[in-house]
């Protein structure tokens, strides 16, 4: 099945028949994380642990969007299912970025608890999307700082393609809500108006609990 | 437990609250010392690139705080101008568009306010405000880029994307000058994220009439660019692989690397990673509205 299959990108300046359909899905060898029973993933410290706490998010949406593409609302508008499907493309690419750069390191694949979701309307898919998209890029936005540099250009090369699935999945779902009318979102008086709003690996990771069959400690976690 | 609950009534009830004021107050105060006399030889961005700054290791976080401000500075007006003409008739907004520019415009005007306090509270020079000519005719000095950008709505939301997307990669491009500070390079990043929910926005409206563009930035959209002037917006845009810092150099994605799913994997790959601009670039671009 098409959805199952990945291309395999030989070298980087590739041309289009260096592609190699090449298999990746059930016979994933990545181990389940956590491991079996336990229920607590305790993220490393430094680059590795932030690196990896990106990577928890990217296998969320990843995950998510795979589910609505795999069975897509019936009352999707013209054009939805093509763009969801590009967004699991994206998804999916960062998730595979991050995994590629923490090699050995990364954490193993996470198996998500989507019970809240509505996946069968194309309201209830993109609320959850809305929550997702919002909760990625305030956590792109408060991540930078904790990065001692080598990464960071990298991960906000991601931080706006992030920001504007989120004003894609919030227009579709409310006409003119890319980035309003939640004050949480940007806020909207004070020094600091105009800001997209940014949470700590903490923050972000008790957002992402309903979706999370165990809890993340980000205690090791560096803070400034 | 609704985190965005909770920051909406932070937010709602006292702005500052969640975004450790007492750390931020003083966000340039060091670097604005040592910059002052920088500031004084930053200002005409009209005249041209910024000589020296862009090289890495030479440009401070005052060189990027006021090239934020000129980039905020053309946005804010670019939109202030546009409701402007539309109140006068001139520029005709379809039915529900106007309060959307109106929106982004007051985002603009608050990351102008933003960059002013900053380079105020750093005892830095808060540069003038430039002169802008939207239609990139120097004020008639050379022949319009843009001459309908305020008659026409299509070419305004098409200046609106090269302006929205310049910022973008423009803030992308300065994270690393600002690496040693943290309460500076948060804010940029939460500036950069709703330049990019802009971004996208004007994108999806540029849609709705037709053109053929992406919320993301896409080698499949239509070209709106011109060769020798505003290409620059997109140049680099659409990279296909990823240098991974360290050594030995590696590059994602590796021939053993499973990337994309679907028919397209390297047009993704491209609109998956938003690409950078340097300083250099940025003020070339914003120099085509300056005279």
């Amino acid at each position: 099945m098409q959805r199952r299959s990945f291309f395999r990108v030989a070298g980087a300046t590739v041309a289009a028949s260096t592609l190699v359909l090449a298999g990746c899905g059930t016979d994933d060898p990545t181990p389940t994380t956590p491991a079996a029973g336990a229920n607590v993933l305790t993220l490393a410290a430094g680059e590795v642990g932030l690196l990896n706490y990106a990577y928890i998010l990217e296998q969320l949406e990843a995950a998510f969007y795979q589910k609505v593409v795999d069975a897509p609302p019936a009352d999707l508008r013209a054009g939805e299912k093509e763009a969801l499907t590009e967004l699991r493309d994206h998804e999916v690419i960062h998730r595979e970025f991050l995994k590629f750069a923490l090699a050995d390191k990364a954490i193993g694949t996470i198996e998500f608890n989507f019970s809240s979701v509505t996946f069968t309307t194309r309201e209830g898919v993109f609320t959850a999307a809305k929550k997702l998209e919002d909760l990625g890029v305030a956590a792109y936005a408060g991540v930078g700082k904790l990065l001692s540099g080598s990464y960071l250009a990298l991960l906000a090369k991601i931080a706006s393609v992030e920001a504007r699935h989120a004003a894609y999945v919030r227009d579709a779902l409310q006409p003119n809500s890319f980035g309003t009318p939640d004050a949480g979102i940007i806020a909207t008086t004070g020094d600091y108006a105009g800001l997209n709003v940014a949470l700590t690996p903490a923050q972000a990771m008790a957002a992402a609990a309903p979706f999370l069959n165990f809890t993340v400690d980000v205690s090791q976690l560096p803070t400034t | 437990m609704n985190i965005f609950k909770l920051l909406a009534t932070l937010a709602e009830v006292d702005p500052e609250a969640y975004q450790r004021q007492s750390a931020r107050r003083g966000m340039l105060s060091r670097l604005g010392q040592v910059g002052r006399k920088v500031a004084a030889t930053a200002v005409p961005l009209g005249l041209g690139a910024l000589p020296q700054q862009a090289h890495a290791g030479t440009q401070t976080i005052l060189d990027t705080f006021t090239l934020a401000l000129t980039l905020e500075q053309l946005e804010q007006e670019f939109y202030a101008t546009a409701l402007e003409r539309g109140r006068q008739g001139t520029l005709v907004f379809p039915a529900g568009t106007q309060a959307v520019i109106q929106q982004i415009q007051g985002h603009e005007q608050s990351h102008v306010t933003f960059f002013q306090r900053q380079l105020q509270r750093s005892g830095a020079a808060v540069p003038a405000k430039p002169n802008f000519d939207f239609t990139g005719s120097k004020n008639g000095t050379k022949p319009a880029l843009f001459p309908d950008v305020f008659t026409s709505f299509a070419t305004f939301l098409k200046v609106a994307q090269l302006l929205e997307d310049t910022g973008v990669r423009a803030y992308k491009g300065q994270v690393e000058v600002l690496v040693a500070d943290n309460d500076v390079l948060e804010a940029v990043l939460q500036i950069h994220a709703v330049e990019a929910r802009h971004a996208a926005h004007i994108r999806g409206m540029r849609r709705a009439l037709g053109a053929t563009v992406r919320d993301w930035v896409s080698s499949e959209d239509d070209i709106i660019t011109t060769a020798g002037s505003t290409d620059a917006v997109y140049g680099g845009e659409d990279a296909t692989r990823q240098m991974l810092p360290g050594t030995p150099v590696k590059f994602f994605p590796a021939d053993t690397t499973p990337v994309a799913p679907g028919p397209k994997p390297l047009v993704r790959l491209g609109e998956a990673f938003d690409e950078p601009i340097t300083a250099t670039v940025a003020a070339n671009l914003a120099g085509l509205f300056i005279y």
